[in-house]
């Protein structure tokens, strides 16, 4: 080995691993490796770290967007098999991520606009009036078995229909539970995309939403239900 | 080098290149196995060409990987590649070209992979105190096939944990492979600054990985 000090940096050696160098400084670099321990060693390291985070990193990932609706701004989240939650009503974006970090703890989580530009246009198409239904998988395995089973049951609501919670408590098998469900439908992490909004109560009158009673009225008029805020 | 050992790597060249063993050359992206077929005037120069490169850059070539820490056999391997290499993407040769550096480099990345799965096979075999043997890696990141769910979850917490700005910097740079314009205007900012996050990122998860191997070895 070269007894020689060496002068290059660890970033240089990561710029050749990452074939970011010109091609003279990288003919240089390919042959200062076999020269010189601490830089080889450097340089398989991060050949092992390019190698392994696609294959620990890719499929547990949170990708998030953020975008700008009548509801102000409007965030996605999801992981490889569906959304995992929607928000509006965040502090910023940074609250947003946080939270997520704190939901999916030790899951990389990133913004990726390009991955949730389905969502995105499905929101503004619902919003506008065009879409009654969305075609979007989500990702409810964060929740427990009884609170997927109501907004699975939630899910099945066609658009401008509403039932009251103790019907719904009835369709998933649980016909005693009718407070219970409402509990589990103020989880919701993906409000909009599974219908929360289309449960009220017995006597008609709207009932909770966590994302704010204006909102449930606002979604329920986009639905055409402008009946049911006049007798709630 | 005499006549008949500069012909042995151009023979094993040629046969491996009809097999389909190798690596790929970006600049032609020509697939495994589709040799080209060429008149035989071509392939007497091509051939001649070849010849005249291992003969001048073999043994330093080999030299060079041996300094790199690689064993015998594996630089022996290596070498092979590097001609296939060079027998279905060769360099540029005109006069302006440096093929010794164009060799140098190639032998240089396919001996990273070498050293990054060997180093991990034997971390694998200090993790299993010798009982048992792993089979022989079939392709240089095999070996990441294998690693166990909890070091997953290890390296995914270091990914989770670095700086949003760190985070999402690498994962657009070296997951989605987009380029530093990219990312600024995804994330905000200057590509410079893209880059700086992009690398600080890495750099500190080059240490936590090296920790998680070092954990590895010792448990």
């Amino acid at each position: 080995m070269s007894t020689d000090v060496c002068t290059y940096t660890e970033d240089e050696v990561l710029a050749y691993v990452a074939c970011e160098m010109n091609p003279e400084a990288e003919a240089a670099m390919a042959e200062h490796l076999g020269e010189c321990e601490g830089c080889c060693d450097q340089a398989v390291e991060f050949r092992q770290l390019d190698l392994v985070l696609p294959s620990c990193c890719k499929e547990e990932t949170i990708r998030w967007h953020g975008f700008e609706t009548p509801f102000g701004r409007m965030y996605v989240a999801a992981s490889d098999d569906g959304l995992v939650r929607l928000s509006w009503r965040q502090a910023d974006d940074d609250a947003f991520v946080h939270e997520q970090e704190t939901r999916f703890a030790g899951r990389p989580v990133v913004r990726d606009p390009e991955a949730l530009a389905d969502a995105e246009r499905q929101l503004g198409e619902y919003f506008a009036g065009e879409r009654s239904e969305f075609d979007l998988a989500v990702d409810l395995s964060a929740l427990s078995e009884f609170e997927r089973s109501v907004l699975e049951g939630a899910g099945g609501l066609p658009f401008g229909t509403v039932v009251p919670y103790s019907e719904l408590a009835r369709r998933i098998g649980r016909p005693k539970a009718a407070r219970a469900v409402g509990n589990a439908l103020g989880h919701n992490p993906v409000a909009i995309v599974v219908p929360c909004h289309r449960v009220v109560r017995q006597d008609g009158t709207l009932g909770g939403y966590t994302g704010g009673l204006e909102y449930k009225e606002a979604l329920l008029t986009i639905e055409g239900r402008e009946d049911l805020l006049r007798a709630g | 080098m005499s006549g008949s050992e500069c012909a042995r790597p151009l023979a094993e060249a040629e046969a491996a290149a009809q097999h389909g063993i190798g690596v790929r050359h970006p600049a032609t992206n020509r697939r495994r196995g589709q040799a080209r077929q060429l008149e035989p005037e071509a392939r007497i120069a091509r051939d001649a060409r070849l010849a005249g490169w291992v003969e001048a850059h073999e043994e330093e070539l080999e030299r060079h990987l041996l300094r790199m820490s690689l064993r015998a056999e594996d630089a022996r391997d290596v070498l092979q590649e590097v001609w296939v290499t060079a027998l279905r993407s060769p360099p540029d040769d005109g006069p302006d070209s440096n093929t010794r550096a164009w060799l140098y480099r190639v032998a240089t990345r396919r001996a990273l992979d070498v050293l990054a799965r060997d180093r991990r096979h034997r971390e694998l075999l200090a993790e299993r105190s010798g009982r048992v043997t792993p089979e022989p890696e079939a392709s240089p990141d095999a070996w990441v096939g294998r690693l166990s769910e909890e070091t997953r979850v290890r390296v995914r917490a270091c990914v989770a944990g670095l700086p949003r700005r760190q985070r999402e910097a690498v994962w657009l740079r070296w997951l989605e492979g987009c380029d530093y314009e990219m990312i600024a205007a995804r994330l905000g900012g200057s590509a410079e600054t893209a880059r700086a996050n992009v690398y600080q990122g890495l750099k500190r998860l080059r240490c936590q990985l090296c920790e998680i191997w070092c954990e590895e070895r010792s448990t």
